[in-house]
């Protein structure tokens, strides 16, 4: 009788089973957020600045293949990344030094960080004005505005990472007869790393979400210049592709960065997952 | 007048004299952690310093080890002022300690590796310990995939591949569950047995005690710490839980802890 019941019950269960898979949910989800925005846009509620997803997918493909202002949208997205990285680097070299001396130095923490502190809170879109007066509407100020961007989380993540690693473990290693530099080769270098590959991580994604602001003003290419083209001409389809490219771009920005730290940091694969 | 009082005695491994250690909180606030300690341990003995929570019995250690200076008093180790940290005292503890950047056997290299010992030498000697430890197959695992009683191990075998010759225990169980503490407590008894080293031991167990010491140093229940009474124990090993002397022993030292606390 049992046996009977459980037979029975068993295809009603394996429906079940496929909506407890999560990469099911995600797709589902994607699916009813497509067609709700088709229905939408069909029904004519959202009035007529918004595109059908299929409008936007044949403006992706028309973009991708034929150029738009010399460049097709590889082309504009190179550009793109080209700035953030010329900015990431800047921030990387400036940023961590000064990170570090703050962790390790009461006086550098002391002058800097009331500094750090004012200009933390202050969104990187508040610098373009300066960023024009000083440097005009070339190359400079785009990269100085995702500087700006992504030079905070570096400088604050790299003094985190020095400050908090666990002072016993200083007592740890002099114990074993480290002396000063293998004190710091074995335990602050890998035990603020960490924190500041975090630091570098979150500084990519912001610089990359700044890149969209340094470009609103004056750029000839670029993602940004794709939107701002599409908002001139009324493309909104044109504005969608952008928007979805630089979310696409920052998606696979993160999980690469992910991969890269599981390599640097085996440890903490742990943690992870 | 304590240096004239140091020539008359045999050789000590370790040796406090009057040690004294104060805490600046802020201004005025000042805390006495310790208070005119004296403790000496002999070479290859197994020193168990007892003391309720709150009794300074860290910060002794601490000072041994010389991670801090006492504010009046003196620490001998091997007949030498305490200075600086000193490699030839191993310290397992309470918090394990361990890199979690390092595995298993690249924490317990890590003092070889510090001297400048080759790969292959340090490889040996990690090896020879964490055999006597008891973790072999684990050699490559991450402190943060181990267990509490495992990475006590590796605290252990870190400090003896380091070739120190006395052993700081900071209530190294302190933090596992009793079947685990129980076990761990044979353990450390047949790796003293297989490897004599002079070992102090912190906990506030007194089972623990009795069935771990040469010496009890028993210390008061409430800052700051002072010497209470000493017990020599010597019950012959292995020792039992159950043995009457055994029983005795820990009755009397829990009624005197019961007095002091």
């Amino acid at each position: 009788m049992d046996k009977m019941n459980s037979k029975a019950l068993k295809p009603y269960l394996s429906v079940l089973d496929i909506f407890q898979n999560k990469n099911v949910l995600s797709i589902i989800s994607m699916i009813i957020f497509l067609l709700l925005w088709d229905f939408i846009v069909v029904r004519g509620i959202a009035g007529s600045y918004l595109p059908r997803p299929i409008e936007v997918f044949d403006r992706f493909l028309y973009i991708l293949k034929n150029p738009l202002a010399g460049k097709t949208l590889v082309g504009h997205l190179l550009i793109s990344l080209k700035r953030v990285f010329i900015a990431f680097i800047i921030a990387v070299i400036f940023g961590i030094p000064i990170g570090v001396l703050m962790g390790f130095n009461q006086y550098a923490r002391a002058i800097m960080k009331p500094v750090f502190d004012l200009f933390k809170p202050m969104p990187p879109i508040a610098w373009i004005s300066l960023a024009i007066l000083w440097f005009g509407i070339g190359e400079t100020s785009k990269v100085f505005i995702i500087f700006i961007g992504s030079f905070v989380p570096i400088v604050v993540n790299s003094y985190n990472g020095i400050r908090l690693v666990e002072p016993e473990l200083y007592d740890a290693i002099r114990i074993l007869g480290a002396d000063y530099w293998q004190e710091h080769l074995e335990v602050t270098f890998p035990g603020s790393f960490p924190a500041i590959f975090a630091g570098m991580q979150i500084s990519l994604s912001i610089g990359w979400t700044c890149v969209l602001a340094a470009e609103l003003v004056g750029a000839r290419e670029g993602i940004g210049f794709i939107i701002v083209m599409g908002m001139n001409v009324g493309n909104v389809a044109q504005i969608i592709v952008g928007m979805l490219v630089i979310a696409a771009v920052a998606f696979l920005l993160s999980v690469g960065l992910n991969y890269l730290e599981r390599k640097v940091c085996p440890w903490k694969k742990q943690i992870e997952t | 007048m304590e240096e004239a009082n140091r020539d008359i005695k045999e050789a000590y491994k370790i040796e406090c004299i009057n040690v004294s250690k104060s805490y600046n909180y802020g201004e005025k606030t000042e805390v006495k952690v310790l208070d005119k300690v004296n403790i000496k341990a002999k070479e290859n003995e197994f020193v168990v310093v007892l003391g309720p929570g709150q009794s300074g019995k860290t910060t002794l250690f601490r000072l041994i080890a010389g991670f801090e200076r006492p504010t009046a008093g003196e620490v001998y180790v091997n007949d030498k002022k305490v200075a600086s940290p000193n490699p030839k005292i191993g310290f397992v503890f309470q918090k394990y300690m361990l890199f979690p950047w390092k595995t298993v056997i690249g924490n317990i290299e890590m003092g070889p590796k510090l001297m400048g010992i080759s790969k292959k030498k340090r490889r040996e000697i990690a090896n020879y310990y964490i055999k006597l430890v008891g973790l072999e197959g684990f050699e490559n695992y991450y402190p943060n995939q181990l267990s509490g009683g495992m990475k006590q191990r590796v605290g252990i075998a870190r400090s003896y591949a380091n070739n120190a010759d006395i052993l700081l225990l900071d209530e190294p169980f302190g933090q596992l569950d009793a079947q685990t503490r129980m076990f761990m407590e044979k353990e450390i008894m047949r790796m003293w047995n297989q490897e004599k080293k002079t070992v102090c031991f912190v906990t506030n167990n007194v089972d623990e005690a009795v069935f771990l010491a040469d010496r009890i140093i028993c210390l008061e229940g409430k800052l700051p710490g002072r010497v209470n009474k000493i017990y020599n124990v010597d019950i012959p090993r292995p020792r039992e839980f159950t043995d009457i002397p055994f029983i005795k022993l820990r009755e009397e030292i829990k009624n005197n802890m019961e007095l002091i606390l």
